[in-house]
């Protein structure tokens, strides 16, 4: 029986547990704070780089090794921001964390800030979630009245700020250098890269973006015993626990704190439940909207980085979407090319013009005018916005579309055979 | 310098350039719509892809790259003809056009466009887009330039010119997706001096200069290399022009004077090329009240028998010129005082000017100096000041000749009163003015578009205009006049073309000592000796 391991859950999983800072510290929190002010960043980061840790934003880049390339010695400021702009569609964990125990979140981007020797770190998160704005907010002034926040937190010599700056509505400021320059107060855009964020990032200053969720390990990653219990919760290279946001025709939704090492045929019929009314299965979209479409034939695997990559999808942000038999996979295609044509940035040409485009000849299905040239021209267009463009939202465009149509073809020709 | 390979050719680079910049600089073509080297690296438009087979490290990159936005590297190898390259730009062209009303036949950009040539490159020819394009209005966003939605691809060239190079911010992006567009903020109109340049480096038809609209196609347009003679900066253009009609100036890159902008006052100073109504179509000789058709001959020799007959002394010739006109003829007139009357007296206007000082380079090119040449006079000594204080004084004497270059001292009526009194008044100028109103004899000029010349701009660097449009039939250029009144009084002035002008006058003249004609070329060169203008003043921008 699969069961959860409870990592960054402990706390939410008591019934019992409230949300204060009192109830935080009764908990044993901030301890792991304490231990890290006696450390040197130097030995922060290593410690992180030990854990094997991989960013929970989408792209499982490591977090040790993006906080080691942040410039050092510089006259400039450095700068740690909070990646909580949750936006990618079937995601929904960092708002878990942020909602119900924010704590835990800000103790973890305090160490991530004392690491790379930010001063006033930034949450950039998304405007939609107002309570988790509210109980961020709330928490950020409990600990500025108890002093863990401004100068000198438990006698450190370290002193940091916080902010949380709320986002407009754009998909697009999720991804990195569209949200510096959304937090700069400019129109959010990905920037040419290079230079990364970590040599010129926020107001051309030397900064790390990361995600909530891979902040919050922090105080368990840096607790004492963390390293190695940490990397014993999955296989080598997808170390710990990660949250997995599990929606769809499934009897048990919600957001699951699993290790990597659990297949995702468990995570469906055990953690999940099995599919809705005892129909059969028919699809899975493992990661987030983005990530290539999987058949139910093929969800026989471990659910982590590594495993998903060599099938040629991707564990992106820990979403997984499931559909049962009766899905119109047509149409769930259409509902995802319109989400990616409507937040598309629309400045490269490829994702700007492609988007709209593959929306439009897959409406051109539903509406009964398809046909097996309009297919492939589908199949053509989704692949020219792969890995043409600046940043990966048009990636993101292009692989449901290439996935579905190589793996659903039947459900998109049923569209035009029948006449 | 180190190097890297472009289809297996050498390129030499500096360290940190761009690949598409060392390949555009060393005469390699590659297409490419957002990149402008005068402005930020936005790597949009997708069309500059190249592929990198050597990183310089032996190994190659992972995917196509743009070349506008990836280092050049000692060692690395580029390709940009291979098929694989091809299929990239084939696509992104077709992306670009799904939207695009390929209006070409009635667009103003046809013939200069990008898009057009590279669509003829990599286009397919038929479109497989099966569903109704964007359409978006007309908007009128200000006097000088037109903006067409419709055919804009999004390069954000317009945008960031309006950021980064006026500073003035009043031309943005909007909307995202597949509507995103180009517009003025809140519907109000463009301000900045130089929306002239947002047509140039609009890529396609989008933002075209109003002035130029539907009045010729661009292919008709000869092209000349030339200056602006607006002001004192001396910008670097083409005078395009088709049937001896000029219809635009054009700004010509020169990183020593005016990069690649120049601005909208410039730009219409092409209509006075064009102007007919007040043009001498002949040289005037004055009988009576009136002024009469005479031949050159007859002029000249009417000039001569009365300066013989009058025998003026030194303090008894003036010349007065103005600013507008080139080195050489500033050097012939006073040439012409010195060797045949001993005298110096040549006069100029040289009112104070400012000079703005900006942390936007673009607004440092107008200047209140509106003549081409105050530093060509001040390099040749001619005499002059603020206050006008030396014409004044030498014109209350009793004078017996003028001779009048141009149109200078317009305002100053008292001066016009004076000189008609003088015995023989002399007008050279391409155009009937107060001058030519009272002058005995007036000999037809030419405009700096029909003649050859130097120009000494703001930074002391002399630059040449050069012959663009057919000169009236009977106009001469005021170098040529000069040269021939000299001979036609017995001097030894056989100057038979411009070279031989400067030549004499780097001989003769300190700040043009060692220069020669063939030497100035496209960019302009700096005066040998070079001095300070007591007349100028540096202001600070006001916002």
């Amino acid at each position: 029986m699969v069961e959860e391991t409870l990592v960054l859950f402990k706390n939410i999983r008591k019934p019992e547990y409230s949300k204060t800072l009192e109830g935080y510290k009764k908990a044993g929190g901030f301890q792991t704070l304490k231990k890290v002010f006696g450390m040197k960043p130097e030995k922060v980061i290593q410690t992180v780089k030990d854990s094997g840790i991989r960013g929970r934003g989408g792209a499982g880049f490591p977090t040790g090794l993006k906080w080691s390339f942040m410039q050092k010695g510089s006259s400039k400021p450095s700068y740690l921001i909070a990646n909580a702009d949750e936006s990618e569609p079937g995601t929904c964990k960092d708002r878990e964390l942020m909602l119900k125990d924010p704590h835990l979140f800000l103790e973890g981007m305090m160490i991530g800030c004392y690491a790379v020797g930010c001063h006033h770190g930034y949450i950039y998160i998304r405007g939609e979630y107002f309570p988790a704005i509210k109980s961020l907010n709330t928490a950020i002034e409990e600990l500025y009245a108890d002093g863990l926040l401004g100068q000198d937190p438990m006698g450190s010599d370290f002193h940091l700020d916080l902010t949380v700056h709320s986002g407009a509505g754009a998909y697009i400021c999720g991804e990195e250098s569209a949200l510096l320059d959304s937090l700069e107060g400019k129109r959010g855009q990905p920037r040419v890269k290079p230079p990364f964020p970590a040599i010129s990032g926020f107001n051309g200053c030397p900064t790390s973006v990361n995600n909530v969720e891979t902040l919050a390990y922090m105080p368990f990653i840096l607790g004492d015993g963390g390293v190695d219990a940490f990397k014993s919760f999955g296989p080598e290279n997808n170390s710990g626990t990660h949250l997995v946001s599990l929606s769809g025709h499934i009897n048990n939704p919600g957001v699951y704190e699993l290790r990597m090492d659990v297949s995702m045929r468990d995570i469906i019929y055990e953690i999940g439940g099995g599919i809705r009314n005892g129909k059969k299965l028919k699809g899975v979209i493992p990661g987030g909207s983005s990530s290539s479409v999987m058949t139910a034939d093929e969800v026989d695997v471990l659910y982590n980085f590594d495993e998903l990559a060599n099938i040629d999808t991707m564990l992106g942000s820990s979403a997984m979407m499931v559909f049962d038999e009766d899905t119109d996979v047509v149409k769930l295609l259409l509902r995802i090319t319109k989400f990616y044509a409507h937040e598309s940035c629309g400045q490269c040409t490829p994702c700007r013009e492609g988007t709209h485009w593959s929306r439009n000849i897959i409406r051109d299905f539903l509406k009964g005018n398809g046909s097996d040239e309009k297919l492939k021209r589908l199949d053509r267009v989704g692949g020219n916005m792969l890995g043409t463009t600046l940043c990966a939202l048009g990636d993101a465009a292009a692989l449901p579309i290439q996935s579905f149509v190589k793996k659903f073809p039947n459900d998109f020709r049923k569209y035009y055979a029948k006449k | 310098m180190p190097v890297f390979h472009i289809d297996d050719q050498p390129v030499e680079f500096e360290p940190g350039e761009k690949i598409l910049s060392a390949a555009l600089r060393n005469g390699k073509k590659i297409p490419h719509y957002c990149y402008h080297p005068g402005m930020s690296i936005v790597a949009t438009c997708r069309m500059c892809v190249v592929e990198i087979v050597d990183l310089g490290n032996g190994r190659p990159a992972p995917k196509l790259q743009t070349a506008c936005s990836v280092d050049a590297a000692d060692g690395m190898k580029v390709e940009t003809m291979n098929k694989k390259v091809e299929e990239g730009r084939k696509l992104v062209n077709e992306f670009l056009l799904i939207n695009h009303p390929l209006d070409c036949p009635i667009c103003d950009q046809s013939g200069e466009c990008t898009l057009q040539d590279y669509s003829f490159e990599y286009g397919s020819g038929k479109s497989e887009m099966d569903y109704s394009k964007r359409v978006y209005g007309w908007r009128n966003i200000g006097t000088f330039v037109s903006l067409e939605r419709n055919r804009c691809i999004q390069c954000s060239r317009c945008d960031r010119f309006t950021r980064e190079i006026t500073g003035t911010n009043e031309f943005g992006m909007f909307n995202r997706g597949h509507e995103l567009t180009v517009d003025t903020y809140t519907d109000r109109p463009m301000t900045n001096k130089f929306q002239g340049n947002m047509a140039d480096i609009c890529p396609v038809g989008a933002i075209t200069e109003k002035e130029f609209r539907f009045k010729r196609r661009v292919w008709k347009l000869k092209k000349n290399r030339s200056i602006c003679t607006g002001c004192s900066t001396g910008c670097n253009v083409t005078i395009e022009h088709d049937r001896n009609e000029v219809f635009r100036l054009k700004p010509h890159e020169n990183q020593n004077v005016n990069k690649w902008w120049m601005c909208d006052e410039g730009r219409l100073s092409y209509r006075i090329m064009n102007e007919r109504k007040t043009r001498i179509n002949s040289p005037l000789g004055r009988v009576g009240q009136n002024l009469q058709d005479i031949s050159w001959e007859e002029a000249y020799r009417a000039i001569a028998e009365r300066i013989i007959e009058m025998a003026p002394k030194e303090n008894e010739v003036i010349a007065l010129t103005d600013t507008h006109a080139s080195n050489e003829e500033l050097f012939l007139l006073k040439k012409l005082l010195k060797d045949g009357f001993l005298s110096d007296n040549v006069f100029c206007p040289l009112p104070k000017w400012e000079q703005i000082e900006s942390e936007f380079f673009i607004n440092t090119l107008i200047t209140t100096d509106k003549s081409p040449n105050r530093a060509g006079a001040l390099a040749l000594k001619i005499k002059g000041d603020a206050k006008n204080v030396g014409v004044k004084n030498l014109i209350d004497r009793k004078l017996k000749m003028a001779i009048i270059l141009g149109c200078p001292f317009e305002k100053e009526n008292d001066f016009h009163q004076k000189i008609k009194q003088t015995q023989l008044v002399i007008h050279i100028g391409a155009y009937h003015n107060c001058w030519s109103d009272i002058a005995d004899v007036v000999l037809p000029g030419q405009n700096y578009s029909e003649k050859k010349g130097t120009f000494t701009n703001k930074l002391q660097q002399v630059q040449t205009t050069d012959i663009a449009v057919q000169a009236l039939r009977r106009s001469r250029p005021e170098w040529q006049i000069l040269a021939e009144l000299g001979q036609a009084l017995g001097y030894k002035f056989d100057f038979n073309n411009v070279n031989q002008v400067f030549g004499a006058m780097s001989e003769e003249i300190k700040a043009f000592s060692g220069l020669s004609f063939d030497q100035i070329g496209d960019k302009g060169i700096k005066l040998t000796k070079t001095f300070k203008d007591n007349g100028m003043k540096l202001v600070k921008e006001t916002t």
